[in-house]
């Protein structure tokens, strides 16, 4: 299912027994490019990813997907957009007893998008590029922390998803290995693919090798920024 | 009165958490069971895996520890039940009396408990480190439902293991308990399995079925529960390992006897008794 347009309508969002991270937002999402996510620590970066992937639950008002309601949908429903999803956790994630292969082989095999000779195929050859396949067949509490972290990003883009959440890319991964993986996207892009990407990160050095807008958050609201370079109330 | 009342304030909360608690618990079961259904991707080659890894944990590797229960209980079972049988003259009632004894009570009851420490306990703790370690939403993010892919094949193959389980620890328990008994005592072995086929009924074997499937469905939906309660913290694990044992042991118990009751109530009723 192809993925037109991301917004947030009045939608309000918070853990329990915490100060409310998002008040009444209505935001529409940059779509088509790579948007990087800022903001101060604890202010809800890695919270908004996770709501743009379905993964948490809006309180109040809408997050709608190509103007339809996520919270109506049930997980069947919902399925063809996260399939659409690619998401990088900032830490955990990985299928401990599983095998770092087995992991990221395992939503094309089980959505049956391609035979497991392909499948495997195709983790072999991102994880020759990164330069990570001897650990490929080691479970991820075998393997350095840096790995584990990759093994996350690359399961990300693995189903070649239209939108790719990024939470901390760079944390934990080699400089090298991190422009390595931001050249696949570019490639994967040229082939139609990771069109909307969205990154929270504190990595200026990597952000400003990569050409992108930027999205704040402060105070429980987005902005988008402006040519002028000062912040900008979209919606209040 | 002022002290009164919140006694029974504290009880309607009680209660009224039992009930949320229990409606929570079933809907889990409804939605694990309704996912399996209508999953399409999920092809029977996965569920069959996780059932089968299931299967060995819960049933093949606790059979050690059922064997020695089951030869234990049997075996005391047995001898007091033939030395007291005899001194009252009723030696020919021992095959109604393990009937009564091993396969409705001891049989489901030890078996359940055993499953709960073994099983309940690893099933509650992997779940909840899944959940801290971000694995189920892992799943999620990949498309796979938790509920399908992690809660079904625990439920369907935990319930097939206690099944098998009981009924290994009855055998056992009755087989082995005799020759257990037999070095102590010298009980006819014809004798004894003609007591036993006499005393054995359909209920009987309804009665054990019931108590074992519920019991199993019981303490794997309990754990799965309690492991799925976990939020984000590794130290939140053992608390609910520790409530999905507390609680299973609480509802299988209770359930077992309320079964119990049942069954002696409608006997009397049929004895005419009431």
């Amino acid at each position: 299912m192809k993925i037109r347009s991301l917004k947030f309508e009045g939608l309000q969002f918070g853990y329990p027994e915490q100060d409310l991270i998002f008040q009444n937002v209505d935001f529409d999402f940059p779509t088509e490019q790579m948007v990087w996510v800022k903001a101060d620590a604890g202010t809800g970066r890695s919270t908004l990813l996770q709501l743009l992937a379905g993964l948490q639950q809006s309180d109040k008002g809408k997050y709608l997907i190509n103007d339809e309601n996520v919270a109506e949908m049930s997980f069947e429903e919902f399925l063809p957009y996260r399939l659409s999803i690619g998401y990088g956790f900032d830490f955990g994630g990985l299928i401990n007893n599983k095998t770092l292969l087995e992991n990221l082989t395992l939503p094309l095999e089980y959505h049956k998008i391609c035979t497991r000779i392909q499948a495997e195929d195709r983790v072999k050859e991102y994880f020759d590029i990164l330069g990570a396949s001897k650990f490929l067949n080691q479970r991820p509490s075998n393997v350095p922390g840096g790995t584990r972290k990759l093994a996350c990003l690359v399961r990300a883009l693995i189903t070649h998803p239209q939108m790719l959440l990024l939470d901390d890319p760079s944390v934990g991964v080699g400089q090298d290995t991190i422009l390595k993986y931001f050249d696949l996207i570019q490639k994967l892009r040229k082939d139609g693919f990771c069109q909307h990407i969205y990154v929270s990160s504190y990595d200026d050095k990597l952000m400003g090798l990569l050409e992108h807008t930027e999205i704040f958050i402060d105070c429980g609201q987005i902005y988008s920024n402006v040519s002028d370079g000062e912040k900008k109330v979209v919606h209040l | 009165m002022g002290f009164f009342l919140g006694q029974i304030d504290s009880l309607g909360r009680t209660v009224l958490s039992q009930v949320e608690y229990t409606v929570k618990v079933l809907m889990m079961v409804y939605l694990s069971f309704r996912a399996a259904v209508i999953d399409q991707a999920q092809g029977l080659r996965t569920v069959v895996s996780v059932i089968s890894a299931q299967i060995y944990f819960t049933g093949w590797q606790a059979i050690p520890l059922i064997s020695v229960l089951a030869l234990a209980s049997g075996g005391v079972v047995i001898l007091q039940a033939t030395s007291n049988l005899s001194l009252l003259g009723g030696t020919e009632m021992i095959g109604n009396l393990l009937v009564v004894i091993i396969v409705r009570e001891i049989g489901p009851l030890m078996t359940a408990l055993v499953v709960i420490a073994r099983s309940g306990t690893a099933v509650a703790s992997e779940i909840g480190n899944m959940r801290a370690n971000r694995e189920i939403e892992a799943l999620e993010i990949m498309g796979i439902n938790p509920l399908s892919y992690i809660v079904f094949p625990r439920i369907l193959g935990g319930v097939i293991s206690v099944v098998c389980l009981a009924f290994y620890y009855v055998m056992i328990s009755i087989l082995g308990g005799y020759f257990v008994t037999r070095l102590i005592q010298d009980i006819p072995f014809s004798f004894y399995t003609d007591s036993l086929a006499r005393a054995i009924a359909v209920e009987d074997m309804f009665l054990f079925i019931l108590k074992n499937v519920f019991s199993g469905v019981i303490i794997f939906v309990v754990c799965c529960y309690q492991g799925l309660s976990v939020k984000r913290s590794p130290t939140e694990v053992p608390i609910v390992t520790t409530q999905a044992v507390v609680n299973s042991i609480i509802y299988v118990v209770v359930f077992n006897l309320i079964v119990t009751a049942m069954f002696y109530l409608n006997q009397l009723i049929k004895l005419g008794v009431i």
